[in-house]
């Protein structure tokens, strides 16, 4: 008998020795994903927002306010940025960093993806767990403001790290069964959400400055790349020239940059289909075929595609099937 | 370190007399002073530290929403020599042996009710009885299969038993815990000794309730039922979950059908075979008990029952740690196994009795009054220590339900050197060893050695401000090896 001649009874309890996963674990995976990413990205922006002010100084103190307010808006955080003394933007980044009332502020992201992780540990690897907490409790401490003040710079570096670190983890110390599919499904919906937020946004402001001298407004272009991480993946493909179409099209299509929403999409819908194989070999669920349509969409798009209708408006029927793509995954698989 | 220590007439663990520790500690007195207090300090930081990052943490109710607290650790480790732990270790397995045998009587025939051995009353009016167990067969008729007694001593160094847990005992995660840190923070303090392991615990309790299983053709599915993260012990439910490696369910992920449990799981149902639950027999279901608990499952006790799923501890063991009950456990091991208790009980009197009553009533003041069903050190009353009008309300209490409580004579508990700021001060302790009942009975070697942090203080429970140390108890060969030179010692700490 050959080695590939199994017979069909044993491949067929092979195939389902895969250990089933509470729902309730697996929403608590999946939001301790988001939340995780979720905080590198608001710290992301924060830093570059911070930095853009100091590169750009007094120019043009409207768009610097416009920009922070960008920020809120990407975060879908509408509410006013709170009253106090300091500028805009120094009671934004307070807003946005330390305040608990906000659902969207880093140490509400950071407390929200510990608090899901503390009601999974026991399927999550001590690492990642002992990671998040410190981080956590970093941002807890009672210095945290002082370190804050300063070192802004080195503040939210941490926190990107941190999260970074935990998804490292999360890679290398967690079997790549349905758990870790979960994790990765949360986090590259995120990214995709988050960055074609930051596009949009950016994308209107910009294009309502267009009195900005060339100089300048190639300092703002950095800025949207470094909110995404992908200044040097961009510079590398275009060689450092600033077009805003290249950029869109670099963020929105780029095949192998892990930052690009073609890419996030990709393995978003690798993960759900992987999951889904898993658990329903026979059939596809409703957010692999929402992700599926999207990843062959952004797989085949012309460059002009996504600019026929205006970037936003493009950008905008994304979310929603992201959107939609999230409450299939809920139906399906949390609320049994 | 240890320059005004002072054993203020208790039974000291550490020291035989001022300045001169007993053979089996003179290793670590010797370490801890090479080590000078600086030194000692930042490992304890390191310690703290490691609690911290790790998670290890217990929820106190009183402060609002629950707040998660590290259980203090005491890095002056409890030294049992392997004497001592072998009469404990027989003290203990007879205790849960008839404790079990007790359990299967009282839900069945109940001779020891018919021989008059305990008063009817006495059993039919505990909060714990469950009639809804009547002549229900559990698995292989164990009752407790985990069992939490603790121990003091007194003046003399007596060991005493102070009470059995035979719910749901927690804190053996810490004790575990303890250890890791310990052999992290201390490692060269174990170099002198040989300490028993206790990292099979996880693993010997997995084989317990592996043993309960109902029979069939498959691997049982095992879970740890938790009531969720708000609960105080969640750390160590989900601790024993993962040290196990299997679910940790709520509540809300057990759905009852036809009779046999099932979790709701990504995939749809799963057959659950076996529960650790870490819910009380009030909340496990209900149908049965308290209908407003929405921590448990409703028909699990008809599945249990049905002898479709098996349950650790099983349902109506609180008839058996009952405080007035206890108080009959030495005539249980006579009735049931023909034998004296090896550990004896506390004095205890029992308010249900009336001559007992007279006498709690008029000596309130050298007496520990407890409820018979509390735990945690809550309902308690410290009767030297409690104002009048503390006194005063306990006895319209008593008097209005005597059933409800129990009376002890004060007992000092011994005392063991904790690192309070700097330096070591004596601090009252106590012993919880866990046992577990399954194919054979295991006791964990050492337990949970509670300390009344607070100077003075009786009370160990950590709702009440107690922390905890790592607890060694020594191999039968080579116990008391004799403490390295400190000249050597001081080159091994730099």
């Amino acid at each position: 008998m050959t080695p590939l001649s199994i017979p069909r009874s044993i491949q067929f309890s092979v195939l389902h020795a895969a250990r089933p996963m509470l729902a309730r674990d697996a929403d608590a995976m999946y939001w301790m994903s988001r939340y995780v990413e979720r905080a590198e990205h608001v710290a992301r922006l924060l830093l570059v927002t911070s930095n853009l002010l100091i590169d750009v100084g007094d120019l043009a103190p409207k768009l610097q306010e416009q920009q922070w307010h960008g920020v809120l808006h990407i975060m879908r955080t509408e509410a006013a940025p709170p009253e106090g003394t300091g500028s805009v933007g120094i009671r934004i980044a307070q807003y946005m960093t330390f305040d608990r009332e906000n659902p969207n502020s880093l140490i509400s992201c950071v407390s929200r993806a510990r608090e899901n992780a503390r009601g999974i540990r026991e399927i999550i690897s001590a690492e990642m767990w002992e990671n998040l907490n410190t981080l956590y409790w970093s941002l807890r401490a009672e210095e945290a403001p002082a370190r804050f003040e300063d070192s802004t710079d080195d503040f939210y570096r941490q926190v990107m790290t941190g999260s970074m670190l935990f998804q490292g983890l999360t890679d290398q110390t967690l079997a790549h069964d349905q758990r870790w599919l979960f994790t990765q499904l949360a986090k590259f919906l995120e990214r995709i959400d988050v960055t074609s937020r930051v596009i949009e946004t950016k994308f209107n402001i910009l294009r309502a400055s267009e009195f900005l001298e060339n100089a300048l407004r190639n300092i703002h272009w950095m800025a949207v790349l470094r909110s995404c991480c992908s200044i040097e993946g961009y510079r590398r493909q275009h060689l450092g020239d600033m077009d805003p179409n290249r950029v869109a099209s670099f963020l929105v299509l780029e095949r192998d940059f892990p930052r690009s929403i073609r890419y996030a999409v990709g393995m978003a819908h690798t993960a759900i289909a992987s999951i889904r194989a898993e658990v329903n070999p026979l059939s596809i669920d409703p957010a692999e075929r929402i992700l599926g349509r999207l990843n062959a969409q952004l797989e085949y798009a012309e460059p002009a595609e996504i600019f026929a209708d205006g970037l936003p408006a493009y950008l905008q029927n994304l979310q929603e099937q992201i959107g939609e793509a999230a409450m299939a995954v809920q139906k399906s698989y949390f609320l049994h | 370190m240890f320059e005004q220590y002072e054993a203020d007439g208790l039974f000291d663990e550490m020291f035989a007399e001022p300045n001169k520790p007993r053979a089996h500690y003179e290793a670590v007195v010797a370490r801890l002073k090479a080590l000078g207090p600086s030194a000692v300090a930042r490992r304890v930081r390191m310690a703290d530290l490691t609690f911290r990052n790790q998670g290890i943490t217990f929820t106190v109710y009183s402060d609002q929403r629950g707040v998660e607290k590290i259980f203090p650790f005491d890095m002056v480790p409890r030294i049992i020599p392997a004497d001592e732990w072998e009469m404990i270790e027989r003290g203990l397995v007879q205790r849960i042996t008839a404790l079990n045998l007790f359990c299967q009587d009282i839900y069945h025939e109940q001779r020891i009710l018919r021989e008059r051995i305990i008063p009817p009353d006495l059993i039919y009016g505990a909060k714990m009885f469950r009639r809804e167990m009547f002549h229900v067969n559990v698995p292989r008729n164990i009752y407790i299969h985990i069992c939490g007694t603790d121990l003091i001593r007194d003046k003399q160094g007596r060991y005493l038993v102070l009470e059995d847990n035979g719910r749901t005992p927690s804190g053996v995660s810490y004790v575990l815990e303890n250890r890791g840190v310990m052999k992290r923070v201390f490692p060269t303090m174990f170099s002198a000794y040989k300490v028993r392991a206790i990292e099979d615990y996880p693993h010997n309790l997995l084989q317990c309730l592996k043993h309960v299983a109902p029979k069939r053709a498959d691997e049982p599915t095992i879970v740890v039922l938790t009531p969720g993260t708000y609960n105080s012990a969640y750390f160590e439910h989900s601790f024993l979950a993962r040290q196990m490696g299997v679910e940790l369910v709520e509540g809300q992920d057990l759905v009852v059908d036809n009779s046999f449990v099932y979790m709701r799981t990504t995939a749809g149902l799963r057959r659950v075979d076996v529960i650790y639950r870490r819910v009380d027999d009030d909340f496990l279901d209900p149908l049965c008990f308290r209908s407003d608990s929405c921590l448990g499952v409703a028909g699990l006790m008809n599945a249990y029952r049905c002898g479709n799923l098996a349950l650790a501890n099983a349902v109506g063991t609180g008839v058996a740690d009952d405080k007035a009950v206890y108080a009959y456990v030495p005539d249980m091991i006579k009735f049931y196994l023909g034998q004296d208790a090896i550990l004896p009980n506390v004095p205890t009197y029992i308010c249900a009795r009336d001559d007992d009553r007279k006498y709690v009533l008029e000596n309130l003041d050298k007496l520990v009054v407890k409820s018979t069903n509390e735990s945690g050190g809550y309902g308690m009353l410290m009767g030297h220590q409690a104002s009048r009008e503390e006194r005063a309300t306990f006895a319209e209490r008593i008097a209005a339900d005597p059933r409800n409580y129990i009376a002890q004579p004060v007992v000092e508990l011994s005392q063991h050197p904790s690192l309070i700021d700097d330096r070591f001060e004596g601090r009252r302790i106590d012993l919880r060893p866990y046992i577990l009942y399954g194919e054979k009975v295991i006791v964990m070697p050492g337990g949970l050695t509670r300390v009344a942090l607070r100077k003075g203080s009786l009370v160990v429970n950590s709702s009440q401000g107690g922390g905890s140390k790592d607890t060694w108890v020594l191999e039968a060969k080579d116990e008391t090896v004799a403490a390295p030179k400190s000249s050597k010692e001081v080159t091994v700490s730099t």
